[in-house]
């Protein structure tokens, strides 16, 4: 006790020497800006640096602020000031006692006893918490920004990142202010900001709506980066986050955008009990998935892999594990989470449907946080912070620790010899290098192995690592340059008996390098450019022996290489108050380039053997094939007033790149194929349209979209086609075209203790096989229903806070059955009874419905012990509901047989502990 | 001041244990009968017997599948012009032994009484070369039996085709008989200790063998006899077809397999459309199920004995709980006791030269031949 009353002492002795410049003790006279703050606050900031000691009721004035500017004031000028109409009447004694009364003016006869000390109390207070010491030392310190930049006389760029000071995650929407000229700037969803001016020493207040004021001393040189880190408590920072998204989802002119923070993700029920980013983003509208083992997800009616996603710029080719039960990202160092189904940013392409962007923590500046996790399956552990005054980290890992699940799963079936585990690991740095730079580094790896037998291994991995540069030119201009390498593997071992046991193996390698620019050009343009450059190496399959015994022959399917690269220019154009328009285009050249052989079929007929004429062989670096051409991206916003809005939007895209995946979901086996000369880019457009509306004063949020898109090129596949190790895969193909539309309607609360949302959907997605493909037919040419089309989607998220510490959630998820073919007839052939099947997606599995209900209880916050946990317990499919993932029907003993098989077939409960110190 | 950090590392997990599951499902998929014409056969070139079945597919959710197409005329005609026409031995089945030539093209028509007709894609014989070895070996499994080949250019895709018949004992033996209110011994034909049965649903088994080596077959696994299976009783017998394909068969071949066998998993494939080289004529609308292939099979037989895989423990499960009734039943009553469908005598019980009586069996657990013949085989050999 006494120690800590010791370094109190010793640390407000140094807040002095910092205060010293802003209080003048002389003759009691104070200089100070005391923004919006509490009265005791207030009062303990004079007693810290004064002699004066302050008696009140708290509870009285604890509704006062002191809103106050001192400049050589004394401190009866300055209590007159603030109690100036109210009825508090304050009395300073000749030992420097200030009392304050309501109503009359305190009788100095009266015993101060009466009335406790402040002092001890603040005492008390601040000793509980180094972080509070940490603080006044922050504020009350001298930074000296920026570096002195001759040609510019006046004013300069102040930017950096707000970061909350208990996670670490950005603040959005806090307010930088000095008071002086009333000059303020706003963070955005990544906390940052950006406020010009005078160069010279300011006060920086720092408000996060409903929480502290916190404070910077600055000397402003030049152009600088301050990254600050305030307090908020726990109930606002939703409130904040959210309020923000209000205000955007009316103003911003971008259409289809979804955005989910860490703290919203948390609320909802996760199957085994951790947050996890994919499954939090089925929630929204217009996300949707086969089944619950499945990897992928599908956004408007696009298949799986037409969503980019990217996580802090690396591509994740695989974003699952365990088949997709987890997603590939540690929740503990995601941040937020964008999703785009429209209104992609022009900087962003090479997919048809969404681009997915996990935004990872670069490491709280303040201080080293340890959180971590234990789940059924799974543990987590991660560290971030700073190492350095410029430096900050987060690092992080997370494995399965037991393969329970798979014993379980389809039990009586084949798998019960299975075996699956996984690991991922995550490491993002971030460097400041002087006022201008900032480095970043992200490495993220992650691996998978699985078996279903004993005899066969899957395994699959990904390693992504890149290197980015931001720089400040001034306060117009900044540039990104990032530079990395993308890679996706995998690999099949069988060892069925030692004359065929084999490995095969697919890698896709993927370099890029980017250069994304953002120009003010004046306050109402912004515009955005740069170029992004791609290579593409891709091993499609090979096959080798394994073991002396094995006589399996060798056999690789020759490399794909390929260049995609494109330049953008996009332009945010805030026409007047009411209209805002966003518009921009991308070009993209993409070549396919030798080594390679590439097979030459006649002309006008069918692709097969039959017709294949020949070959030729490319050299190294020599273009097989190349496309080109531009992508659109306009989105507008009309504002019909303050509370709503309407907006429409177009965009095209490209996909050079295709899932190749016979499955109705994508599988861990399914291989990527670059367009090439017979296999054309996708192309796709989508026009939407939305209205927008906020009721009660924000509490609710409603909108509305409808879209309609086409696609083209799309693949699908003949008969009998086989995918792996074909070397003419031009064979197996069917050119495709795509149709999708539908709409999407979202009810969200945002505020009270019932917070959550409500959305339905209704989308169609429909292919067709080319007219110009004239292999095959898949139901004579007619539109049929893709694997994904699920017309009826009804989502239901909710939280209800009992208190701080204790909320429930619940989620409800109903969904039309997606398409199957069925067996319309039987008969006998090979001496087994054979199904005869319909026409291509005829029929429906029966409809999805399932509740999941969660329970968070989080640790004491009052007590102040350095670990805080908590704990989340809950239970997935609630009902117990048999969802089925697929029905098939197999012949039993000769006679056919229908079954369908659910993955999830019973209630599921679950237990995580999660830890933070 | 420093509080340990609660880090609860040794916390107790709770596990509840659930199930993935399989259930039974009856999707209402159209009951309307497509009645499509189903065309299954090969076409042997070396003067074995050729048979062709036709048939009609039945709604899913039908019982009874056989609906023979009866009164067809085929015929097989050679590029050269030549014919040969098939005789319906019995019920859609259709029949011709001819030595063909291997080195030309043939097309087979069918024509039904419905006035519709079809007619192949021209097809090539493939002369499947021979088995060069069908072994088994004993793990701890059970049995594998496994087959060893060799492809050429011409012949890279095999099918197999394999019949298995077995001996067996039933769960009590007995030489016995109640005969006309008499019990006796059982005459060598009236034998139900020792039968012989057959698998009749057999698997197709396919391979590519292409992916290896010189097209070599090596040891490929095509059936196993799990521990404890009663195939091992005493004796066994496996008889392997082979045949070469074209890459189409194989793709058909394939295609029903997958579409049987490996639907509905969670990373099984979507089903195919079955092709077929079975065309309708113009006027014809309706399509055709069949591949049919023209060529030369080859097949090998192998025998188990019981003492090659020794030793072997058998269960049978329909013998499960056959017991012989402990009590004794006296020769005068055996008439009584045995007047019926369910008792059989199944042991004599001697005190020295005189019989006291009989122990008591059911029929199920003596009577082999209501599971299986108690006639050996025409091939069988011992």
């Amino acid at each position: 006790m006494s120690i800590r009353a010791i370094i109190l002492l010793i640390l407000i002795g140094i807040g002095r020497l910092g205060f010293a410049q802003e209080i003048s003790q002389d003759g009691q006279r104070i200089t100070g800006l005391f923004p919006g703050i509490s009265f005791e606050r207030f009062a303990s900031q004079i007693e810290s640096k004064t002699e004066f000691r302050f008696y009140f009721d708290e509870k009285a004035l604890s509704e006062t602020q002191v809103n106050i500017s001192a400049k050589e004031n004394t401190l009866s000028q300055i209590l007159t000031g603030i109690f100036e109409g109210s009825e508090f009447r304050f009395f300073i004694d000749e030992r420097k006692r200030v009392f304050i009364t309501q109503g009359a003016p305190l009788d100095n006869s009266l015993n101060p006893d009466f009335f406790k000390t402040l002092e001890d109390q603040q005492t008390l207070d601040s000793l509980q918490r180094q972080k509070d010491i940490d603080r006044v030392y922050s504020r009350n310190k001298l930074y000296i920004l920026g570096e002195t930049n001759p040609s510019k006389t006046g004013t300069a760029t102040l930017r950096g990142n707000i970061t909350s000071l208990e996670n670490g995650t950005p603040v959005n929407g806090a307010i930088v202010f000095e008071k002086i000229n009333y000059t303020r700037a706003i963070s955005n969803d990544k906390g940052n900001y950006e406020i010009k001016l005078p160069t010279g020493r300011h006060v920086l207040f720092i408000q996060n709506l409903g929480g502290f004021v916190e404070q910077r001393q600055i000397n402003l040189v030049g152009d600088g980066i301050l990254d600050i880190s305030i307090e908020e408590n726990i109930i606002s920072l939703s409130e904040v986050t959210i309020s923000s998204e209000k205000m955007s989802n009316i103003g911003r002119p971008e259409m289809g955008v979804q955005k989910l923070n860490i703290a919203s993700m948390k609320k909802i029920p996760a199957v085994l009990g951790e947050v996890d980013v994919i499954r939090s983003i089925l929630t929204l509208p217009g996300v949707q998935t086969v089944g619950e083992a499945s990897v992928g997800f599908n956004v408007r009616g696009g298949a799986a892999d037409q969503n980019l996603i990217l996580y802090n710029h690396s591509t994740i080719y695989n974003p699952s594990h365990l088949f997709g039960l987890f997603s590939a990202f540690n929740p503990d160092l995601v941040e937020s989470v964008d999703l785009y189904k429209a209104g992609v940013p022009v900087k962003y392409g090479g997919r048809l449907s969404s681009v997915l962007n996990v935004n990872g923590k670069y490491g709280n500046p303040d201080k080293v946080t340890v959180r971590g996790g234990i789940g059924l399956l799974t543990g987590r552990l991660s560290v971030d912070g700073p190492l350095g005054p410029n430096t900050s980290f987060s690092l992080g890992a997370r494995s399965t620790y037991s393969d329970w699940l798979l014993k379980i799963l389809e039990e009586n079936t084949d798998f019960q010899n299975g075996a699956a585990n996984f690991y991922d690991f995550d490491l993002h740095f971030s460097q400041k290098i002087g006022q201008k730079n900032v480095l970043r580094f992200n490495g993220y790896g992650s691996r998978d192995r699985f078996r279903f037998d004993p005899d066969t291994t899957f395994q699959y991995q990904n390693q992504n690592f890149n290197l980015g540069w931001t720089h400040y030119f001034n306060e117009k201009l900044e540039m990104e340059v990032v530079l990395g390498r993308d890679s996706y593997e995998f690999g099949i071992e069988g060892r069925d008996n030692p004359s065929n046991a084999y490995n095969f193996g697919f890698e896709i390698k993927q370099n890029f390098a980017k250069a994304n620019f953002r120009y003010e050009l004046d306050e109402r343009h912004t515009l955005q450019f740069g170029i992004n450059a791609l290579q593409y190496q891709l091993s499609p399959g090979s096959i080798a022996p394994e073991g002396p015994e094995s006589i399996v022959v060798p056999k690789t399917v020759s490399q794909e290489q390929a260049f995609e690269t494109s330049i953008f220019l996009g332009d945010d154009f805030e026409v007047n108050d009411k209209i805002t328009v966003n518009y921009g285009a991308r070009y993209v050249f993409y070549s396919f380039v030798g080594p390679n052989t590439v097979n030459i079929y006649q002309e006008g007929v069918p692709r097969t053997p039959a017709s294949l004429i020949g070959e030729r062989t490319y050299g190294s670096g020599e273009t097989i094939q190349s496309y080109s051409g531009p992508e659109f991206r306009i989105s507008g916003r009309y504002a019909i007033n303050n509370i709503s809005s309407v907006k429409l939007g177009y965009n095209t895209n490209r996909q050079f790149i295709h899932l190749l995946t016979n499955n109705a979901a994508i599988a861990p086996t399914d291989i990527w194929k670059l367009s090439d000369p017979h296999i054309k880019p996708q192309w796709g457009d989508q026009i939407s349209l939305g209205y927008y509306r906020n009721f009660k004063v924000d509490k609710y949020e409603f909108s509305v979209e409808a879209y309609h898109r086409n696609m083209r090129n799309l693949i699908d596949f003949r008969s009998g086609a086989v995918l792996i190790l074909n070397e003419a895969l031009e064979q197996s193909v069917l050119n495709t075209d795509g149709r999708a539309y539908g709409a999407e309607f979202l009810l969200r609360k945002n505020q009270g203790k019932l917070s959550g949302w409500v959305s339905y959907t209704y989308s169609r997605s429909l292919l067709r096989t080319a007219a110009a493909e004239t292999a095959e037919k898949i139901n004579n040419g007619e539109w049929y229903p893709s694997n994904f089309d699920q017309p009826h989607n009804v989502v239901l998220v909710t939280n209800y806070a009992w208190s701080r510490r204790f909320s429930t959630s619940l989620l409800g998820n109903y969904s039309t059955g997606r398409p199957i073919t069925l067996p319309v007839a039987k008969f006998n052939y090979g001496g087994s009874e054979r199904v005869y099947f319909s026409e291509r997606n005829a029929y429906r599995i029966p409809d999805y419905f399932r509740l999941d209900f969660s329970m968070n209880i989080e640790g004491n916050h009052k007590v102040r012990k350095l670990a805080h946990s908590s704990w989340s317990i809950g239970v997935y499919n609630l009902l117990g509901r048999r969802n089925p993932y697929s029905v098939y029907f197999t012949p039993v003993n000769g006679v056919l047989k229908g079954y369908q098989l659910s993955i999830f077939a019973e209630p599921i409960p679950f237990i995580t502990y999660n830890f933070r110190f | 001041m420093g509080r340990k950090p609660a880090l609860l590392f040794d916390l107790l997990v709770l596990i509840a244990i659930t199930t993935a599951c399989r259930d039974p499902f009856e999707p209402e998929v159209t009951d309307a009968d497509l009645g499509i014409l189903v065309v299954e056969g090969f076409i042997e070139t070396n003067g074995a017997e050729s048979k062709i079945t036709l048939s009609r597919t039945a709604p899913i959710s039908q019982t009874d599948l056989s609906r023979p197409e009866m009164g067809a005329s085929l015929r097989l005609v050679s590029e050269t012009g030549e014919m040969w026409q098939f005789a319906e031995t019995a019920a859609g089945e259709y029949k011709l032994a001819e030595i063909l030539d291997n080195n030309k093209i043939y097309e087979l028509s069918i024509s039904l009484p419905d006035g519709s007709e079809f007619k192949s894609k021209p097809m090539k014989p493939i002369v499947s070369p021979e088995i060069e070895e069908v072994g088994f070996l004993r793990d701890e499994f059970g049995v594998e039996i496994f087959l060893s080949t060799q492809g050429n250019e011409e012949a890279e895709y095999f099918l197999w085709e394999y019949k298995e018949h077995w001996i067996f004992f039933p769960g009590v033996i007995s030489f016995l008989k109640f005969e006309k209110g008499q019990v006796s011994t059982r005459g060598e034909d009236e034998r139900i200790d020792r039968c012989w049965t057959s698998n009749i649903f057999p698997k197709i088994i396919l391979q590519d063998a292409a992916r290896f080596e010189n097209n070599t077959i090596l040891q490929r696994e095509l059936v196993r006899i799990p521990n404890m299976s009663e195939k091992l009783s005493r004796r066994y017998s496996i008889e392997i077809t082979q045949r070469a394909l074209d890459r189409e068969a194989y793709d058909f071949w394939e295609i029903l397999r997958k579409n049987s066998d490996d639907i509905g998993g969670i990373f099984s494939p979507l089903p195919s459309i079955l092709k077929s080289n079975i065309i309708p004529a113009e006027g014809t609308v309706r399509e055709a199920i069949g591949h049919i292939s023209i060529g030369q099979s080859s097949s090998k037989r192998i025998y188990i004995n019981n003492a090659d895989v020794a030793p072997w423990r058998v269960f049978i499960p329909d013998y499960e709980f056959c017991i012989i009734f402990p009590d004794t039943i006296p020769p005068n009553q055996a008439a009584l006791a045995f007047n019926n469908d369910t008792r059989v005598p199944a042991r004599e019980i001697w005190d020295g030269p005189a019989l006291l009586g009989y122990h008591a069996s059911t029929k199920q657990c003596t009577d082999c031949t209501l599971r299986g013949t108690n006639k050996a085989p025409d091939f069988w050999e011992n």
